[in-house]
This record gives structure tokens, sequence and C-alpha cells, in this order.
């Protein structure tokens, strides 16, 4: 194992302070607990208040996404670990603001087990809390399954329009219909190359063999729908895309945002290289490419691989997704 | 005796957490067989804190005084078996919420909301080899006993009894849970680690009620 690391089982504590050392006008902490972040600067009265929560590995994922007009508060956990429901329930008090927090996060066991668990105890001191559990890799479980789907890069997207929503001064119950609109019009596939160390593990999660590539792998190592040799940049893509297409499914006339995501260690010419298919194939269905994002959204440390995320635009959701948005890890300006 | 008042509630979470102490290597060589190992370290963490709190807590109110021990116990505790517990006494506590001392028919309503908490947040079934397999069959005891008009200690005395029951029918379940599950058919036979704790639980509960009736 080669990293920058100091004592493994400090590495997430090291990294939270390197964020929170290079970011102190964006991201601050509270109850003296790094894994409690939150938005610095004031709370703005009467807006709901956007949580999320999961385990560390996946920068920019999750805490990457409090900022304005995204999310205001994030519960850090251990490597692949769920944070726990006390600090969930630390950031909740934190930033609300009396319009009730909406929680936002992946489906997985230990972060719902979490996650209920502080909303109950957000009830108890009078806060109330929704949820949206965002789960819409593909490759997970099939179709009429879409409550067992893990949620991976595809939740930016969610994250983007609840915040913008929430931006509005809306009510909780609108930004939650909105969360659960983004999460049903989103859905992505992945695909590896290589394994992620865990730090405190030390050696590969897995193996895959020099030539051996695996699609649909999660962002945890979670076992995927197919290994086999490494094929072309183009012919991954003709397998993965047209699950992801057909699953809402997303026909001709419909318009998208694609989200064209590197798992940690695949360069950016690759993600290119991958996505001049993907744009071909989509365009040549007659769907409309309204806009792209391409890099890290959502990573599993330094596998390499790529995920590819298509969301579902109608009006609100395209008017939401083009707000400005900033944050340590994600900038962008209005779009149109 | 046919109440328990708050000294009574107390000794029956220091009971706990002083069964937790003494079982602790065992379950954490019942965890490490299947799972990570760290249940016997959860479980005196949480009822450690559970402890300290309750015994320095000026709450009347028992059924909040629960409640607040469950909390106590997420915040010490924040594994699945933990956040399990807690949610028990939560829900428990809640079920009882505004009560100054707690009869039979109590004690088998903090059960039953102890059951259902974990069913729900663990989003488990009866017969999944969990702690639910204890906690649900000593609650329908518990019910039965306090509708004879049952005295607590026999109330939870009929729990205990159909708590071993359940830990031994669990022992023969296939676990569908968390790391077990990986174990698939190898874990059929073997004892499972949270329904083991929660045997634990209703024991000591018991144990608590008798040794004060005995004194």
């Amino acid at each position: 194992m080669k990293k920058f690391i100091n004592d493994p089982k400090n590495f997430v504590n090291d990294m939270l302070e390197g964020i929170l050392c290079a970011h102190p006008k964006q991201l601050t902490h509270v109850n003296d607990d790094r894994h409690c972040i939150v938005k610095a600067g004031p709370k703005r009265k009467g807006k709901v208040g956007i949580a999320t929560g999961g385990g560390s590995g996946h920068l920019p994922l999750f805490l990457g996404y409090v900022g304005e007009g995204l999310l205001d508060g994030c519960a850090v956990g251990d490597v692949f670990q769920s944070p726990s429901s006390d600090q969930m329930f630390e950031v909740t008090k934190a930033i609300d603001s009396g319009a009730g927090v909406l929680y936002i996060y992946g489906n997985y066991g230990g972060d719902i087990m979490n996650f209920d668990m502080a909303a109950e105890m957000a009830s108890m001191e009078d806060i109330r809390v929704e949820q949206v559990v965002a789960g819409e890799d593909v490759a997970s479980a099939p179709k009429g399954e879409e409550g067992k789907r893990r949620g991976v890069a595809g939740i930016f997207f969610v994250y983007k329009c609840a915040g913008a929503k929430a931006d509005e001064l809306a009510s909780l119950d609108e930004v939650k219909r909105v969360a659960d609109k983004a999460a049903a019009n989103v859905r992505t596939m992945g695909v590896a190359l290589s394994p992620n160390i865990i730090p405190e593990i030390g050696k590969p999660q897995f193996s895959l063999g020099e030539n051996e590539m695996e699609i649909g792998m999660g962002i945890h190592g979670e076992p995927g729908i197919r290994r086999g040799e490494l094929r072309s940049a183009e012919e991954i893509v003709q397998e993965m895309l047209p699950p992801i297409l057909d699953d809402i499914p997303i026909k001709k006339g419909d318009e998208v945002s694609i989200l064209m995501n590197g798992l940690g260690a695949t360069p950016l010419e690759e993600l290119y290289v991958l996505y001049r298919t993907v744009h071909r194939m989509v365009v040549e269905r007659g769907i409309a490419v309204f806009n792209v994002y391409l890099g890290e959204f959502a990573t599993s440390l330094e596998m390499a691989g790529a995920s590819i995320s298509v969301f579902r635009l109608d009006d609100e959701l395209k008017a939401l997704l083009s707000t400005s948005a900033r944050s340590p890890f994600f900038e962008q300006l209005t779009i149109g | 005796m046919d109440t328990l008042c708050k000294d009574d509630i107390v000794a029956m979470i220091r009971a706990i957490r002083s069964t937790m102490e003494e079982q602790r290597d065992h379950l954490i060589e019942l965890d490490a067989a299947m799972g990570d190992g760290d249940l016997g370290l959860t479980m005196v963490k949480a009822f450690v804190a559970a402890d300290e709190y309750a015994a320095s807590s000026d709450l009347t109110d028992l059924g909040k005084l629960l409640m607040q021990a469950g909390m106590t116990m997420a915040k010490a505790a924040p594994s699945t078996m933990g956040t399990l517990a807690a949610t028990g006494f939560m829900r428990g506590g809640k079920a009882l919420a505004g009560k100054e001392s707690i009869d039979g028919a109590d004690l088998a309503a903090f059960l039953r909301a102890f059951a259902a908490g974990i069913k729900e947040r663990g989003k488990t079934e009866v017969g999944n080899k969990t702690i639910l397999d204890v906690m649900h069959p000593a609650a329908t005891a518990a019910e039965q006993a306090a509708a004879d008009a049952v005295a607590p200690a026999g109330v939870l005395a009929a729990a205990a009894a159909a708590a071993r029951t359940g830990w031994e029918e669990a022992k023969g379940m296939q676990a569908q849970h968390g790391r077990q599950a990986y174990y698939r058919e190898q874990s059929i036979g073997k004892a499972d680690p949270g329904a083991t704790a929660g045997l634990f639980i209703i024991q000591a509960m018991l144990g608590a009620v008798e040794s004060k009736e005995k004194s």
C-alpha cells in the first residue's frame, strides 16, 4: 500500500482537519466533533435545512456538497462506515432554522438505521425531519426492486435540485417532493478496473486481473453484474448505457443532464473518451443533452473506473439544476 | 409487590450492566465467530452509559427516564446492536411516558414497544435469527401473564422463559442480516450474538426484581 497517510486509524480525522483548515469560510464543525460538518456563517431563517451523511472514502461525496445552493450539513463516518445517529442528530440541531430538516442519503443499511434514529431523536426535540433515500444504481437490483438499489453518483442531482428548492424558502414538504422527483428520474451504472484500499485494512478489498473489468460494481466494491475481459471504451459504454436509459425509460424527445464520473484513479482524458460514445448514443436515440458534468463527483478511494448517470429533466428540474451553487468541491454559475 | 418504583428501574439497568460486564468476553467470542467481534464491547459501553445516566437522573417520570437512558446508549454505542438496544429503550420508555410506578401490564407494554422498535429500526421480521426472535416471544408471554393480572416478577419470569425458548429456536435459523448473513447455512446451529444479548437483558431485568423480593 502506497498512500499519503499518518496513523491509518486517524485517516478520516486528519482528512477532516485538512478540509476545515483549507476552507474555513465555507465549512465549520459543531459539537466539537469534526465529523459533524456544517456550512459556515449564519443560518437563513425559514430555510429548510438539508443534511446528508455517509462513510468516508468517496470525496467529494458526501461533505463536498455542503455549500451555497446545496446542502447545509453532513455527518461523516469512517471509511465506508455510517456516521453515528448522534452525529447526525448534532448536525440536524445545528442546521434547523425552524422550518425543519430534510435528510438525503444513499440506500445503505447502516446509514438508514442511523438516520432513522437521528430523526427520532430530533422529533423528541420537536424538530420536524423528512427523509429521501436515494438508490439509482441499475446494476444493484433489477427493475421492480428499485427499493433495493444502492445510491451512487446520481445523488448529486438530488442534492442540487433539493438545495435550489430550499433556497427559494420552499416548505419542507415541497423540498422533499422535489428531492423525491429528482431521485426518481436519475439512473446510474458503474464499471471498475482496479480495486481500492481501505487505509486501516491496508490491502485491496478485492482483486481484478490485469486485463479484467467488472461492470456494475458498487462504490464500496460491491459485486457487479459481469466480470470479464477489458474491452474498448466504446464497447464498455455500449454495454452500460442501454440499461440506464431503458430503466425509467428515457426516450426520444426527452431532455437529460449527464454525469460522467471518475471513481478515483481514472484520468479525465479517459472519462472524455468514454463520454464521446455516451454522447453519440444518447443523441442517436433522439434524446437532447441539456448539460454535462464530467469529473469526480463520487469516488471509491483509488479505485480506477467510472460511472455514467443520466438525469431526465422536466421544466421544474431543469430550472432547479440551473441555479448557481458553490461549495469547496463543486461550483457552477447559473446555466442559461 | 405489585408495582415497581424508580429505584427498581435503576436497579434493573444496573443489573443489565453487570450482566453485560460479566458476559463481555462471551459475547465477543460469539460475535467474532461470525461478525466483527465488537458486540461485547458495544453492550458494555451502552449499559455503562445507561446505568450512569439512570443513577444520576432526577427524573420521576419513569418512561422519560428509560427513554433518556436509550438516548444515552445511542450516543455511547453507535454500532448496529447499540442502536437497536437504544431504540428498544427509547420506544419502551415512550410507551410508559408519565408513569411514576410500573405494574405488570406496563412491563409488558415496555417489552412490546421494545420489540416493535427493533423490528422497525432493524427492518427485520421474526424468524431471521436476530434479537427480535428473543424480544418478540418475551413480549407476547409478558402480555399473556399481565392479562392474568400477574405481578411484575411473574410477568418478567414468563418473559424470560419465552426469551430462552426463542433464543434456542433462533439457533436453528439461518442468518439474514449483517455480516453473519454472508455465512448462510453455516450460521445454522450457532447462537445469534444479538439474540443472546437480548436474552441477557431480560434475564437481568428478572434477576433485579427477584433479588429485591428476596431482600
